[in-house]
């Protein structure tokens, strides 16, 4: 290629790269900074709207915090700190359990000749939409009393993450050479004291991954949380989607901060674990 | 080893499904006072399969979702292939352009949709930026309104899953071995070329799984719609999940609710079975001959 042809190529390039950052970024920059106005700028006339807050304020944690702040006259009945702990706590047991159930079913699959069947068992769980199988759900948990319970939504989480989990570790235990293993074999070591003594700590690193990538999915969902969550665990989707209900008005600025606040942990994880992002999102078809 | 999770399944598929099968079958609803094993006392047989096949509202969402399906999926793959085609080379900054291009990607779903939420407002910010772009005074209403409310859905969706699309495509594109490029550049092959007659061929599988990727998670499409709209206005913008949920929790028919599932797992199911052969021929092939 020409010289100047490569100059012309390059600054297109950055052209189209840069308005396509512009607008990955604007729907983010206006819910950030609308977490910083006071409730005068939240709705404003059209010719108004203007994108930095002008009098920047913290008066949107302030009350979703302790739930009064001076400028909005009624207080929350029900402060953030909740839901996020219940988030927290919800989404990192679900991530327990898929990541146990995922790691073992794995390892046997990759291992042994069993489970044949459960690579895509495990895969229908992600082609059917939760909204099916609705009602067996809602029946079978509030029989066993597990609607509105943080165990009770962790379980279904761990259960629908599973995919990712199993996938995951599949194609991580794939990539670990059995050498070392079957030496351990010979050795005498049991099939179990092999994965818990060997191949476990050689897949630590991707194990975590594999952690932080099903967290965030959880961390994530708010269908299932709104089918199974009525008052004491609702996590955050549900809590912030249910803030304009409770109050009269609609509450921008208090809404966005809590977004704000519900956006940074996958962002920051997403960004820790992008390596392996498409290995996950393609439930290791894909590898980077 | 695998029992943890063999577990699992039984417990969210095997019992589930009968239980769709059972209550499927029946009247019953959440509000008979009996429990659902008891649902045979108000047992109909087909009546609800037959009231699938006339209830208008149920196809409107069906028709709805595949719409959006159409429209998103296509787009947010051309957009990310092009995207993923303007990184394959180095160039400065790419690491940290990357990463903000794929944030979009990572928002909770949920808190995406208040995004847009707040944007589409008549007195929003998407109004201003047309109103400054063209310098007529614009202020229409987007979610108050069934087409436009749909659009405003689209643009959401397509904003938060292009990324995926990138990040899946980039991958895929920089697979591609190396030496052949080079070795076509020798040849005297232009860009064009090299992207239509080694890229291309290459990538068909990373294309399809992120097309299947994509349209699978379409199909659920529920968050950002209900924080939107909310189905609204009237049924305007209601997808199969969201008047699913409106059906379980506004009008509790609990039974019927059970038809439609079943209905959706058998149609997906058949759907799988034809994707799961076709990739099978698709891979034996590339076995028989591969590069």
């Amino acid at each position: 290629m020409p010289l100047s042809n490569r100059f012309v190529y390059e600054g297109l390039r950055y052209l189209a790269i840069l308005f396509a950052i512009v607008i990955a970024l604007i729907p983010i920059a206006w819910m950030a900074t609308m977490a910083f106005k006071p409730v005068a700028e939240w709705t404003t006339a059209i010719a108004d709207v203007t994108w930095l807050p002008k009098n920047p304020t913290l008066g949107n944690f302030e009350y979703i915090f302790t739930g009064e702040t001076e400028e909005v006259i009624v207080t929350l009945d029900r402060i953030a700190i909740r839901p996020i702990l219940s988030s927290l706590l919800i989404a990192s047991f679900g991530t327990l359990i898929a990541v146990f159930a995922g790691t073992l079913g794995a390892y046997g699959v990759s291992r042994f000749a069993v489970g044949r069947n459960l690579p895509l068992g495990v895969l229908q769980l992600r082609l059917f939409p939760p909204i099916a199988v609705v009602i067996p759900v809602m029946v079978m948990w509030t029989f066993l009393g597990m609607v509105d319970t943080w165990w009770g939504l962790a379980l279904i989480y761990g259960i629908v993450t599973l995919p990712f989990a199993f996938w995951l570790m599949m194609t991580f235990f794939d990539e670990v050479p059995l050498e070392i293993e079957e030496a351990a074999l010979v050795e005498g070591c049991s099939h179990w004291r092999v994965f818990y003594r060997v191949t476990l700590p050689m897949v630590k690193a991707p194990l975590a991954t594999t952690c932080l990538f099903v967290f965030i999915l959880n961390w994530s969902d708010y269908l299932i949380a709104l089918l199974l969550t009525r008052k004491d665990w609702v996590t955050i989707p549900v809590y912030m989607s249910e803030l304009s209900v409770a109050m009269t008005g609609p509450m921008y600025g208090a809404k966005a901060a809590l977004g704000l606040v519900a956006a940074v942990p996958p962002v920051v994880l997403g960004i820790i674990i992008q390596k392996h992002l498409v290995r996950g999102l393609t439930f290791g078809a894909l590898k980077q | 080893m695998t029992i943890p999770a063999q577990l699992l399944l039984v417990f969210i598929v095997t019992f589930p499904a009968l239980m769709l099968i059972y209550l499927s079958l029946t009247w019953w609803g959440p509000l008979d006072g009996t429990t659902w094993i008891y649902a045979f006392e108000s047992l109909n047989w087909f009546d609800n399969y037959v009231e699938i096949f006339q209830d208008g509202r149920l196809w409107g969402s069906v028709g709805r979702t595949f719409l959006i399906m159409a429209v998103v999926v296509p787009i947010e793959f051309l957009l990310g292939l092009g995207l993923a085609i303007l990184f394959v080379d180095r160039f400065h900054g790419k690491r940290i352009f990357y990463v903000i291009l794929l944030m979009p990607m990572m928002i909770v779903p949920s808190v995406a949709g208040y995004m847009f939420f707040m944007l589409f407002q008549s007195n929003g910010p998407i109004n201003q930026i047309i109103s400054g772009i063209s310098g007529l005074d614009f202020d229409v209403v987007w979610l108050g309104h069934p087409i436009r409310s749909m659009i405003a859905i689209m643009v959401a969706d397509i904003w938060q899953w292009t990324p995926l699309m990138f990040l899946i495509l980039l991958a895929g594109i920089i697979s591609v071995p190396e030496d052949q490029l080079k070795a076509a550049t020798l040849l005297g092959a232009n860009w064009f070329h090299k992207f239509w007659r080694i890229v291309l061929p290459r990538m068909k599988i990373v294309m399809v799984i992120a097309l299947v990727i994509r349209s699978v998670e379409a199909f659920k499409l529920f968050d950002i719609m209900w924080i939107m709209t909310k189905g609204g206005p009237g049924f305007s913008t209601e997808t199969i999940s969201v008047y699913i949920y409106k059906l379980t929790f506004f009008d509790l028919e609990w039974a019927y609710v059970s038809t439609a599932g079943l209905v959706i797992m058998i149609f997906l199911s058949l759907f799988a079975v034809v994707g799961l052969i076709a990739m099978g021929r698709a891979k034996r092939k590339r076995l028989a001959n591969p590069g």
